[in-house]
């Protein structure tokens, strides 16, 4: 990709640069409570891109990526707690580590069935990580979750008194997760990828080791997932398994990524910079109302992407850009 | 010689579908497998790509036995093969399914691109390469397969009636189609029923009846051969070879 003077006066070229400069400077106006909305919105891209490479192009639906989500968030805690770990080596080193030997097991057990029976089978790699994590309690503090130990505005540790910097890394784990994507999809691995999600029986003919594929981009994915995980510690402070094991949090990967676009680079960031937003003003507008009223809204917007863009709305989203882009000024070479 | 079969035995419950088969390829070769419906012929191509594994026998590939390999490493070793139903990839374009099989030798985009619209151009395809696989008519999603499977650069390549439901015409093009593809030193098993078309390419035929070969031979010898006539050809067939000659 060349980027010259000439790509900047050109609306494919101006568009995205001022809305990433638009990125870079919204945490020096927003208010503190957007700015959480905003960074949830970042966050989630990043974790339901990670689902994106197995569920997406490799068309494996894992309903157990908060497996390796609840691993990178209880290494990043536990290992500070108990040794003064800091969580870049405790929760992505070692918690990712962790993930991506639990995803070979789960690629060992799981990859043997195919489509719902895969899905269903991951289902219960996170429900067995959830309930050990639930049930160890002299280790993991159990059901009562854990508090991170506090130590101040530390890069080290991970931990910041503004929410500024959280909002600046999780936009670089956004970028880095699309770029990672954007990476194996023009890739062999990625033509693999797909490859089996049309047609795994075909592919093998063709030289195509499915297993291999698969497991490469399921430990791919675990390990992105483990550094979200991290993050998510390092940002709420607080861990239980119910929720960072939860079946909740691996379906809402999924989903995002399916509202938006599987298999697509731009797919999981539209999903989650439509769904995190909605979930949030849904629950702020209607939750002091009536019970579940904001669930109710929220559920019927997912019926309606469903009903009316069953491919996600990356298409949709993607046709109004490019006519968005004809109506601006532009300087012709 | 390539391809060395011995005594393969393949049973699927109460049916014997593959019966102590015996039969070889030579390098270069054309060889046909004809026999009626269930008589086992897809089964044997099965057998020999890896997708199942046969309960006796050997299947030696360049004097390898590959019995026990799986599919993937099967096409490394250089087999590959079509589907009796093609099974494109149906959501990708001709050049991405065919770029698939290219990978097989290179991990290079742009080397697997090449390859495969070469590949194209050589089926016939190259002016249909960025249409969907699922937006081509049935004809060339078989080209397609062709294509794909070419594109991993066999020694031998097993082609599952190719030419089912072709009229004369599309029929001639593929006659001329294996007959380029063998001219590039690749050698062929064809299961086919069009038998006109099989006796015209291959010089050694092999035909299979319940699992069991009945016969093996020349095209003028399995023509007559009383055994073939009974289970495949039919008694209509010897009437019409009697009024020809």
């Amino acid at each position: 990709m060349q980027i010259s003077v000439k790509s900047f006066t050109h609306p494919k070229g101006y568009v995205p640069l001022t809305f990433f400069i638009f990125l870079l400077i919204l945490p020096l106006f927003l208010p503190t409570y957007f700015l959480h909305i905003a960074i949830t919105m970042l966050f989630f891209a990043f974790v339901s891109e990670a689902w994106n490479i197995i569920g997406g192009y490799a068309g494996q639906l894992s309903l157990g990526n908060a497996a390796f989500f609840g691993l990178g968030a209880y290494g990043a805690v536990l290992l500070t707690h108990y040794y003064n770990i800091p969580p870049w080596i405790g929760g992505i080193v070692i918690g990712g580590a962790a993930a991506v030997v639990l995803s070979l097991i789960t690629g060992l057990v799981c990859f043997r069935l195919r489509s719902h029976y895969f899905a269903i089978s991951t289902l219960a790699i996170g429900e067995v990580m959830r309930l050990v994590f639930l049930n160890q309690r002299q280790i993991t503090f159990g059901a009562e979750g854990i508090t991170i130990p506090y130590k101040g505005n530390s890069i080290l540790y991970l931990q910041f008194l503004s929410k500024a910097p959280y909002y600046y890394i999780a936009l670089a784990l956004m970028l880095l997760g699309m770029y990672i994507t954007w990476k194996i999809g023009k890739s062999r691995l990625g033509h693999y990828l797909v490859a089996i999600n049309q047609n795994q029986d075909a592919a093998e003919v063709v030289g195509v080791n499915s297993a291999r594929a698969k497991q490469i981009a399921l430990s791919v994915s675990a390990f992105l997932t483990a550094v979200g995980g991290t993050f998510y510690a390092q940002y709420i402070y607080f861990i239980d398994p119910d929720f960072v094991f939860g079946l909740g949090l691996s379906i809402e990967f999924a989903l995002i990524a399916i509202v938006g676009g599987v298999g697509t680079v731009m797919g999981p960031v539209i999903g989650s910079f439509l769904l995190r937003p909605a979930m949030e003003s849904t629950n702020a507008l209607l939750g002091a109302t009536y019970m579940g009223v904001h669930l109710i809204v929220y559920g019927g917007l997912l019926i309606a992407v469903v009903m009316f863009k069953p491919e996600g709305l990356v298409g949709w989203v993607g046709g109004l850009y490019e006519r968005f882009l004809e109506l601006l000024p532009r300087k012709e070479n | 010689m390539l391809l060395e079969v011995q005594n393969l035995n393949k049973r699927f419950g109460g049916l014997q579908a593959v019966n102590n088969l015996v039969f070889g390829a030579e390098e270069g070769e054309i060889v046909g497998l004809i026999g009626p419906n269930g008589a086992g012929k897809t089964t044997v191509f099965n057998l020999i790509t890896g997708v199942y594994i046969p309960d006796s026998g050997v299947i030696r590939f360049q004097g390898k036995n590959i019995v026990g390999l799986k599919p993937y490493q099967i096409c490394m070793k250089g087999i590959c093969r079509t589907f009796q139903i093609a099974q494109p990839f149906r959501e990708m374009t001709a050049l991405r399914n065919v770029m698939t099989g290219a990978f097989s030798r290179t991990a290079d985009v742009e080397k697997a691109k090449r390859k495969a619209e070469e590949v194209l151009d050589f089926v016939g395809l190259g002016g249909k390469k960025d249409v969907l696989a699922r937006e081509l008519t049935a004809i060339d999603q078989r080209r397609l397969e062709v294509a794909r499977a070419l594109a991993t650069n066999p020694h031998l390549l097993l082609l599952d009636e190719t030419m089912a439901g072709l009229n004369p015409k599309e029929c001639d093009e593929a006659v001329s189609l294996v007959n380029r593809i063998r001219n590039k030193g690749v050698t062929l098993i064809m299961v086919e029923h069009v038998v006109k078309v099989i006796m015209s390419l291959s010089k050694k035929i092999l035909v299979l009846d319940y699992g069991t070969k009945i016969a093996e031979g020349k095209a003028e010898d399995i023509r007559s051969n009383e055994n073939v006539i009974k289970a495949y050809l039919g008694e209509e067939y010897r009437r019409a070879i009697r009024q020809q000659y």
